[in-house]
Order: structure tokens, then C-alpha cells, then sequence
């Protein structure tokens, strides 16, 4: 005997329920591929939703772990000092912290020339790549130029331009930023500190390893520097990208709630083959009552007829809900290997779950009606 | 008392629209082991009525059952099922075979919901009994009248009841498949002393049986 008809015979309730379904395969397919559509529906929503969200995610990159220390100028604060500076990196345990001094100069190669910001950094490396030459980790020499001046200018690296008069050699072109930025480097020039008029600093940035962890240093700096007065404004880009994580949020309930409609009207279709099952099985039913099957028998052959509609629609659903992901993500991600994340995997337990509960939530009406059936009625000609 | 199955001043009132049927009045009625009794009466006599309430499908509006002695009339439906289960083998006039399921499997219907793993052993000896002893896998629909009866037969036995209680068991059947059926359970209740009650119209039963009650209006005569 193979394992499941062994496993059939143990279990009365799922044997007499295979056999009333493979009565009417039609009838039987039909409500099973409602619990399909139903599941594919939610498990699919869901999955969507997170191809939406990874894509965000990719697009804004890792904003959410930079945050930004301006003087309070409604405190009469006009620029950071070396004292604050100092008081910043002891509260940023890991991450750089990168002071800026700005200013706005005339900037000019050959004879084109253009008034633009200049920024002097001492560390410019941790937080902006190159697209063209070298960005070192201490700017101790040498101009790095921002994308739009460099077109503008027509500058490449290895180019002499004067900035204020003084003559620098161009180390490297900024990638151009897309999207949000604290300190956007596509219209400006960066120049070591030194060379900037000024003594204090117009912001100081941090760059911290996740977002978290920049949420971490914004509170101990705020704890720090404006213990007696708001001496600073902190600004946290994670603030806008957990609004957006919170809107994704929003989005998914929201898709996962359209895809429950689906199943809704799928239960509705398993209440009624159920129902028409048992009205058809009425004599049959009555049959086995008389012969000593209690009611509750009854109930558990029913609802495990609709438990078994509800297993087989919600496992071919998650199969196909898989294909659907893979499909969606290597179309959108081009990373087929994007669905198989955990949250995934929940949004797929998660429409099963419902197939299944729904199929036996609708399988619990026909159940109860069939059992209290009076065996002396239902056998009545 | 060696009464298996008995029936005390049993009446049975039906309200349909405001107007009452009597389906039995006043109804005393026992049988015993080994006993074959033929209930006979013209249609609308209560015949099928007196059935239902020896097998405890229907309870009685008055009066009292005894079965084996005790007291059934109010017991719960779990207690009904159970005793049913226990005591007593049905078979329908219209055979009411589960097409679904084999002829081994219909036998073994009254054991399915329970532990009972001689069962299967049981029904196979029985359907060799009634002589299907080659059709253990064939469905309902693969059989004749008379091998469906003898199926239904095998399945009021399996739980070796007591009382087998039939209603028109030849009513679908050929003369001569009849006289087979009844050559059956005249063995049955001489070899297992069983005690049968048969509703019926055919008149050859009366070779068969010890005594024959008389139902008209709901009464017996
Ligand atoms: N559920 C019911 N509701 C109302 N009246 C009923 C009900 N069941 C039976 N009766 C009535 O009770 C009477 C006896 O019915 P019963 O079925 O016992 O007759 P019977 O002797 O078996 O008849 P037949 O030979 O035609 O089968 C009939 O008048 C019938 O109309
Ligand atoms: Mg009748």
C-alpha cells in the first residue's frame, strides 16, 4: 500500500472527501482554480510590492545613512567651529564626519569662466565617488570639480584652472548625483580646507554605515550640542526615506487588501459547490448517519473536502505566484533571485494561510447544515 | 425478559399545517433473537414509521423503546448513533450504496469513522458470504440489483448488530433474485441469531418468517 491511501485509510474524514471530489472534477477544478486566482492574487500583490519598494530602494541609494549639522542662524549661530567639529566626532561612534566651508567664487579655464560654490573639504572621499581620475582620502592639494562645472568648463582631469585667482590641478570629476543630496557636488568645485576663505564651517556632514546607526549619531548630537542652547539644526535624510518605506507600506496593505477581495469571491464559489455537494449527497449522508456515523464525522468529511479544495488551489497558486515573481523581477530588477527574500516568503504563507482558512471558513455552513440533517428526512424517497 | 428490541405503547403524530397525522397509535411490538417478523399493511399504514423507530432514526411522540432491555427512548443523538452503530443493521429498499466507493469499501462504511482494524478481514468474509467474493473492487454501478442488495446486505452486517431491520428488500428485485435474498437472511438469523424485521408487500416472505404483524392505520390488527 503506498503511503497515501495508507495515510487515506488512517484518516476516514480525507478518504471519503478525495473520493467526493473526484466525483465531480469539473465542478471540483473549478472552485479549486477561484482559490487559485484568489491566492495568486494576494501572494502576487504582495510580492509586487516589494519589487516596488527594492526598486525605490535602489534608486535612493544610501541617503538614509548621511545626516547633516547646520549652525542654527535664528540663534545667532553663524558657522560651526573646531570645538564643534570635535564635539561631533566624539558623538558619531562609527561613520566619517566631514566638515564643509563654503563660499562662492569666479572660477574660470582658459578664457570661459563661471561664478560657482567652492566647498573646502579635508575628506572628500567619504562621501563622493569619481567618474573621471582620483578622489583621495585627504584633499591636501588639487581641485576636484563637480559634473555640470566640469561640462561647463569643458574640464577633464589633469586640467590647470584658476579658482579666486590661485591656479589648481584638476585630481578628479565628481560622479554626478541623481536624485537627493546634502552637499550636491554637480555645480560646485571642491578645494582642501585651507584654501577656503573663513575660519569656522558653513555644515558638517556624517556619513554612518546604515541608517540606523545615522539615526544613533543625530540623537547624541542634538544631546550633545544643544544642551544649552540649539546651537545646530541636524537634518536626517532618513526621515524622508522611512516616509517612503511608509508609503510602500501603505501601497502593499493596500494591494494585499485587493487581492483578498479575490479570494473573498472565491470562498463564496467553495460555499456554493459545497452546498450544491451536500444537497446532491443528501441521501447518502442520511445513510451514513443511520449506520452509526456521528455528526461529527459529518463535519470533518465536509470540511475536509473544503480543506482539501483549499490546499491544492492555494499550493498550485503559491507555485505560480513564485513564477509570476520571478518573471516581475527579472523584467523590473533584472535579479530574478530578488523573490526568493523572506518577506516574500511571508506574503506566499500568508495567501496560502487565507486560501486554505477561506476554503474551510466557507466548507463550515454546508458541514454544520449536512450533520444536523434528521437521518429519517434525508432518507425519506 | 429475552426481548431484544421493544416497543410500548408507541404513538406517532405528525403536525403538517395545522392538521395532525396519527402514523401509529398505541403501537406494542417486541421481537427476539433469531426471530424473522414480516411487517405487512396496506400504503400510509405507518409500516415505514414502526421501522424508523425500532432502528432509533425516529424517536416516538409517545411511548417507549426498549432495546436489549434499556431505555433508549431519550437519549441524545450521540447516544442514537452510537446504539444504531452498535445494535442494528439497515437495509433500504433503494440500497443506498455510496457510489464513490468500492464494495469492499461500502461493507466497511459503518467501521470507517472508528478504529476497527479487523474490519476490512470482516468485509471481505462477508461479501464472500453473500457470494460477491469476486466483485470486492467493483462500484456500485458496476453491479446488478441483486449483487447491490447483497452488498448493502454485507454492510448491515459488518458490525455483527443484533437486529437487521429491512424495509421492502425485495421491492426492487426480480422473483427469483427475492428468494435468494430471503435464502440469506434466513441463514443469517439462523446462523448469527439475528433477529429480523422486513417491511414488505411480497407475499413468498411469509415462507420465510416465524410470524407476520398486521399494521392499518396505525394500528396492529
Ligand atoms: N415526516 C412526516 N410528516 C408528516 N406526515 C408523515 C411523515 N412521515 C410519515 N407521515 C405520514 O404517516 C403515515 C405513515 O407513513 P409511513 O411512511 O410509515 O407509511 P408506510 O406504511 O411505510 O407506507 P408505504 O407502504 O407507502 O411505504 C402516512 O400517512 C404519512 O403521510
Ligand atoms: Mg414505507
Amino acid at each position: 500500500m503506498n503511503p497515501l491511501e495508507e495515510l487515506l485509510r488512517r484518516v476516514p474524514a480525507l478518504l471519503m472527501a478525495r473520493r467526493n471530489l473526484s466525483r465531480n472534477r469539473i465542478r471540483s477544478g473549478l472552485a479549486i482554480l477561484g482559490i487559485i486566482i484568489g491566492v495568486l492574487a494576494i501572494a502576487s500583490l504582495g510580492m509586487f510590492g516589494t519589487t516596488l519598494r527594492t526598486g525605490a530602494d535602489q534608486q535612493l541609494g544610501d541617503i538614509g545613512n548621511e545626516i547633516s549639522i547646520s549652525p542654527n542662524l535664528q540663534e545667532g549661530v553663524e558657522e560651526l567651529t573646531d570645538r564643534d567639529v570635535d564635539e561631533i566626532r566624539r558623538a558619531v561612534s562609527d561613520g566619517s564626519v566631514v566638515p564643509i566651508r563654503s563660499d562662492s567664487v569666479l572660477v574660470s579655464r582658459g578664457d570661459q569662466q563661471t561664478v560657482t560654490t567652492i566647498y573646502g573639504m579635508e575628506n572628500p572621499g567619504a562621501i563622493y565617488e569619481a567618474s573621471d581620475g582620483r578622489v583621495p582620502d585627504r584633499l591636501r592639494q588639487g581641485a576636484l570639480v563637480g559634473s555640470g562645472t566640469a561640462e561647463l568648463l569643458d574640464i577633464e582631469p589633469g586640467n590647470t584652472i584658476a579658482v579666486d585667482g590661485r591656479t589648481y590641478r584638476v585630481s578628479a570629476v565628481l560622479a554626478e548625483q541623481q536624485g537627493i543630496s546634502l552637499v550636491n557636488p554637480n555645480s560646485a568645485v571642491v578645494l582642501p580646507m585651507e584654501d577656503v576663505n573663513g575660519t569656522g564651517y558653513s555644515q558638517v556632514v556624517v556619513s554612518a554605515e546604515s541608517g540606523q546607526a545615522a539615526n544613533e549619531s543625530a540623537v547624541s548630537i542634538r544631546e550633545e550640542l544643544n544642551e544649552r542652547e540649539e546651537r545646530v539644526t541636524v537634518f536626517e535624510l532618513q526621515s524622508i526615506t522611512s516616509g517612503i518605506d511608509q508609503f510602500f507600506g501603505i501601497l502593499n496593505t493596500f494591494l494585499i487588501g485587493i487581492g483578498s477581495i479575490s479570494l473573498v469571491v472565491a470562498g463564496v464559489s467553495i460555499l456554493n459547490v459545497m452546498l450544491m455537494s451536500t444537497i446532491e449527497r443528501r441521501q447518502e449522508i442520511g445513510v451514513l448517519r443511520a449506520v452509526g456515523v456521528q455528526r461529527g464525522d459529518i463535519i470533518r468529511m465536509i470540511l475536509a473536502e473544503a480543506g482539501l479544495l483549499g490546499t491544492a488551489g492555494g499550493v498550485v497558486g503559491a507555485l505560480v505566484a513564485l513564477g509570476a515573481g520571478v518573471a516581475l523581477n527579472s523584467f523590473v530588477l533584472n535579479d530574478p533571485m530578488a523573490t526568493f527574500q523572506p518577506i516574500n516568503f511571508f506574503y506566499v504563507v500568508l495567501a496560502v494561510g487565507f486560501g486554505i482558512g477561506t476554503s474551510i471558513l466557507s466548507g463550515l455552513y454546508p458541514a454544520w447544515k449536512a450533520a444536523n440533517e434528521r437521518p429519517v428526512e434525508a432518507l425519506r424517497n | 425478559m429475552s426481548h431484544i428490541i421493544e416497543l410500548q405503547n408507541v404513538w406517532k403524530r405528525y403536525e403538517t399545517g395545522g392538521e395532525v397525522v396519527e402514523a401509529l397509535k398505541d403501537v406494542d411490538f417486541h421481537t427476539d433473537p433469531g426471530e424473522f417478523v414480516s411487517v405487512m399493511g396496506p400504503s400510509g399504514s405507518g409500516k415505514s414509521t414502526m421501522l424508523n423507530v425500532l432502528g432509533l432514526l425516529d424517536t416516538p411522540t409517545e411511548g417507549t423503546v426498549l432495546l436489549d432491555d434499556r431505555d433508549v427512548t431519550d437519549l441524545s443523538d450521540r447516544e442514537m448513533t452510537a446504539r444504531r452503530k452498535e445494535f442494528i443493521g439497515f437495509i433500504f429498499q433503494s440500497f443506498h450504496l455510496i457510489p464513490t466507493l468500492s464494495a469492499l469499501e461500502n461493507v466497511e462504511v459503518p467501521t470507517l469513522f472508528g478504529d476497527d482494524p479487523a474490519a476490512r478481514e470482516r468485509a471481505t468474509t462477508l461479501l464472500e458470504r453473500v457470494g460477491l467474493g469476486d466483485r470486492l473492487d467493483h462500484r456500485p454501478d458496476q453491479l446488478s440489483g441483486g449483487q447491490k442488495q447483497r452488498v448493502a446486505i454485507a454492510r448491515a452486517l459488518i458490525n455483527e448488530p443484533r437486529i437487521l431491520l429491512a424495509d421492502e428488500p425485495t421491492g426492487n428485485l426480480d422473483q427469483e433474485t427475492g428468494r435468494s435474498v430471503l435464502d440469506l437472511f434466513d441463514e443469517i438469523r439462523r446462523e448469527d441469531d439475528v433477529a429480523i424485521v422486513a417491511v414488505t408487500h411480497d407475499p413468498q416472505l411469509s415462507d420465510y418468517t416465524d410470524r407476520t404483524v398486521e399494521l392499518v392505520d396505525g394500528r396492529i390488527q
